[in-house]
């Protein structure tokens, strides 16, 4: 044998001259022979003892995916996780809101008592503290039970028979039955939902996923509409079926947002995005049994903490800025008062008003913020205020600021659709690098949002109601 | 005031007419740089068309494919001169090497394209030519190198046209038109030409996909009639001659007594017989990664509401597939355990 010195460019030359001689089939047979292998391998070393697991995950499959049971069981479990969610939020959202006020009352009055001025007493305990104690006293409880159960059911492995129930509906829009998964995501924070679309392997799919991922409610607009499902949904039931009542109508706003997510999707596949459906296949993994551990850790560590140190990293500053507003006067009104104002034609054509606008505006780093910056412009300069139960919200929204139920419907319907928070927005960048695609995916639900509410206050005030 | 209103509007007007990147003559500037380069390419293209039929391409035959006045023509085939990529002589204009080279690589670029369209975006048969058109004047030979190794490497773009090398060299295509071929002896497809349009949509009608195997039972002087997996079918031979077939070899035989995965009822198994040929690309990957490999027993596991997609039991796992999928996957039915037999 005589020894031949080999370059790596050799290599290379040579195996590039070899795949020309290759015909395209060697690819299905070094799949074939590799699992051929694995197979041999796996019967020498594996015993299987009966077939019982995968006899219950069967079961469990036939009811979950079945053909009548399929989706309204996905539907009761969707409900439950928001009945648990608004049912157990109540009484420590009231205690959290409790300590922060009298923490703030003391405070407030120990700086004047050290002889600090007005102005900074102001802007660092009404400002910057409030809106820091109204962010995690809204947003904590309903959070820490949301994404641990949340976590619960993504553990168990029943993500995927969602996106295997759902996807004749996507397919039909002419959109990937990932993106069902995507959008569980975006439950959780529609950043996240973004950026795993990159489960989506075609691109046109996957843009379809990533510019209607807004239409899922993250977790920063769940306050929102659970607190407005609380007092206006909530209200008009008997206190037994109340939670009920505000579940269902939280899972009602999800379903349309579904609807909207399908229909936008269907128009996109028709116009910017047109292209015929791809190939999907979508395993099934077996169900786990969760682990608790784990679970508390990802969705109280990794979720709740991220999202709710995100929002007070722009309450804090929204806050300063809302208390700068309400008490700079230019001319002989408020900042705040005359934005307001600027605001308020537009706010109530479209059945809102000029302060949910404002909040809005404000709000456009984060959502969470949405709820208090408006209670704080509502609350105005007021000082010290106990609005801790949700009685006492609906006090100051209905009978001091003329909500009607309009507002409500509206104000959801408006939280559900707007313009992505900055974020996700700076995510959807990062993701298709076009600023075109961004600018569409930030003011496509901006104008659907102010076109579906206007349509709604329109209606309503044409009908004789 | 007003003086200072002017000088704002001069300079927002300047700023709109001659930002570097955005401003208008920019823009105009790289569309026309564009249109000359896509012009020169496609001319080089249609000369390279024209020697492979042993034709030299003409002023004339330039100005009819392309669609421009004959001095635009000129300009072209100027500009190409200069290149060193053409001369013209008495018969018409002939590509020089370094032209031709020039040339297979935008016809590269266009085929790739075409694979990458088909493979991973799926877009259907009848649109790939046109959008390859446009991209393949704005890809860079970089660009094209990493979807060349992205794709794996293909021999042949969708309809079965060969793809150039990197080095500029061709394969041949072997095959024959169909027009040529002998009445009852099985027929495998090579290759479908997409131009003319009209006719190729002829061709996609007939439902006709490269790698499959047809059968001319009936030979006229005008018309042949083919018979398919999805039936019979009447085509003119000018159609025809757009078809090119070879020898059926024995690994693209398909098994005969197969039919398809999305045809198994519930609870019922098979054996995976073949992946269907015209399955390629990313989905024929996806197919073979999740183990659907010849010889693989498959069980239907699951329906659901609206009755696709449905899930399939393989290798222990459990699988979902669309319609679309499930019904390129080839079976043999097999009795399973309790008895249930697959659908016919």
């Amino acid at each position: 044998m005589t020894s031949v010195s080999v370059t790596p460019q050799a290599v290379l030359d040579r195996s590039d001259e070899l795949r020309r001689g290759l015909d395209g089939s060697f690819r299905d047979y070094m799949v074939a022979s590799l699992y051929e292998r694995a197979g041999e391998l796996a019967g020498r070393s594996v015993r299987e003892h009966g077939s019982g697991k995968w006899d219950f995950d069967q079961r469990i499959d036939r009811i979950v995916t079945s053909r009548w049971l399929g989706l309204p069981v996905m539907l009761l479990l969707l409900g439950a996780v928001f009945w648990v969610t608004i049912l157990g939020a109540n009484i420590p959202s009231q205690m959290l809101a409790n300590a922060f006020f009298s923490v703030e009352a003391a405070a407030a009055s120990w700086f004047e008592s050290m002889g600090a001025p007005w102005w900074l007493t102001g802007l660092v305990w009404h400002g910057i503290f409030r809106g820091l104690a109204w962010v995690v006293s809204v947003m904590l409880p309903p959070m820490a039970i949301f994404f641990p159960v949340f976590t619960i059911l993504e553990d168990l492995g029943y993500l995927p028979r969602v996106a295997f129930n759902l996807d004749w509906l996507f397919r039909k829009a002419g959109a990937h039955g990932k993106q069902a998964l995507t959008m569980a995501m975006g439950f959780g924070c529609n950043a996240a939902g973004v950026t795993s679309t990159r489960i989506i392997d075609s691109p046109r799919e996957r843009l379809l996923a990533i510019l209607t991922n807004n239409f899922v409610p993250c977790n920063g607009r769940f306050p929102t509409l659970i607190m407005l499902a609380v007092i206006f949904v909530a209200a008009a039931f008997p206190p037994a079926v109340a939670a009920l009542a505000a579940a269902a109508s939280v899972v009602a706003v999800v379903l349309l947002g579904v609807c909207f997510t399908l229909g936008v999707s269907w128009a996109l596949s028709r116009s910017l995005l047109s292209g015929e459906a791809s190939a999907f296949t979508l395993e099934m993994p077996p169900y786990r049994r969760p682990s608790i551990l784990r679970i508390l850790y990802t969705s109280l560590i990794d979720r709740t903490i991220f999202v709710l140190g995100r929002a007070m990293l722009t309450a804090a500053p929204a806050g300063a800025l809302i208390w700068i507003l309400a008490n700079v006067q230019a001319g002989d009104a408020t900042l705040a008062d005359r934005s307001i104002a600027l605001l308020e034609p537009l706010g109530t054509a479209i059945g809102l008003d000029g302060v949910i606008l404002l909040a809005y505006v404000i709000a456009i780093p984060a959502n969470e913020i949405v709820v208090p910056t408006m209670l704080m412009c509502y609350l105005g300069g007021a000082m010290m205020m106990d609005i801790t139960t949700y009685e006492q919200i609906r006090e100051v929204l209905v009978g001091q600021h003329g909500w009607t139920l309009l507002t409500a419907v509206n104000l959801m319907l408006f939280s559900l659709l707007h313009n992505p928070c900055a974020t996700t927005i700076l995510t959807i960048w990062k993701e298709t690098r076009s600023a075109r695609w961004t600018a569409l995916g930030a003011l496509m639900p901006l104008g659907l949002a102010f076109l579906v509410c206007l349509a709604t206050a329109q209606a309503v005030r044409l009908l004789p109601l | 005031m007003s003086a200072l209103g002017i000088c704002v509007a001069a300079a927002l007007l300047i700023a709109i007419l001659a930002a570097p990147k955005f401003g208008l003559l920019a823009r105009w500037q790289r569309h026309r740089a564009y249109r000359a380069k896509s012009r020169s390419e496609d001319a080089l293209k249609h000369i390279l068309a024209w020697q492979h039929r042993s034709k030299l391409a003409t002023l004339e035959s330039l100005a009819g494919t392309m669609g421009l006045r004959p001095a635009a023509v000129l300009r072209v085939v100027a500009g190409l001169q200069t290149a060193g990529w053409v001369e013209s002589g008495a018969g018409g204009i002939a590509l020089t090497a370094s032209g031709e080279r020039r040339a297979l690589q935008v016809v590269r670029a266009h085929r790739l394209w075409e694979r990458h369209l088909s493979d991973d975006a799926n877009m259907p048969m009848g649109k790939l030519h046109q959008a390859a058109e446009r991209a393949e004047h704005s890809l860079s030979r970089e660009q094209v190198a990493r979807l060349d190794a992205h794709l794996g490497h293909p021999q042949h773009d969708p309809h079965g046209d060969p793809i150039p090398r990197p080095d500029g060299t061709i394969s041949a295509l072997e095959a024959v038109s169909l027009n040529e071929w002998p009445v009852g002896r099985p027929a495998l497809i090579a290759h479908l030409e997409d131009e003319p349009q009209a006719v190729f949509r002829q061709i996609l009608l007939a439902n006709l996909r490269p790698m499959q195997v047809v059968n001319v039972a009936e030979s006229g002087p005008n018309h042949l009639v083919i018979e398919t997996d999805g039936g019979r079918h009447r085509i003119e031979r000018s159609v025809a001659a757009n078809i090119h077939v070879r020898e059926v070899r024995p690994q693209d035989a398909l098994p005969a007594d197969r039919t398809r995965l999305s045809d198994l009822a519930q609870g019922a198994s098979g054996e995976v017989a073949a992946l269907s040929p015209d399955c390629q690309g990313l989905s024929r990957r996806r197919l073979l990664d999740l183990g659907l490999t010849p010889g693989t027993r498959v069980e239907v596991a699951l329906d659901n509401t609206f009755g696709d997609p449905r899930a399939f039991r393989v290798r222990g796992t459990t699988v979902a597939l669309r319609r679309q999928q499930a019904e390129q996957v080839l079976i043999r039915p097999v009795r399973s355990p309790d008895g249930a037999e697959a659908a016919p």
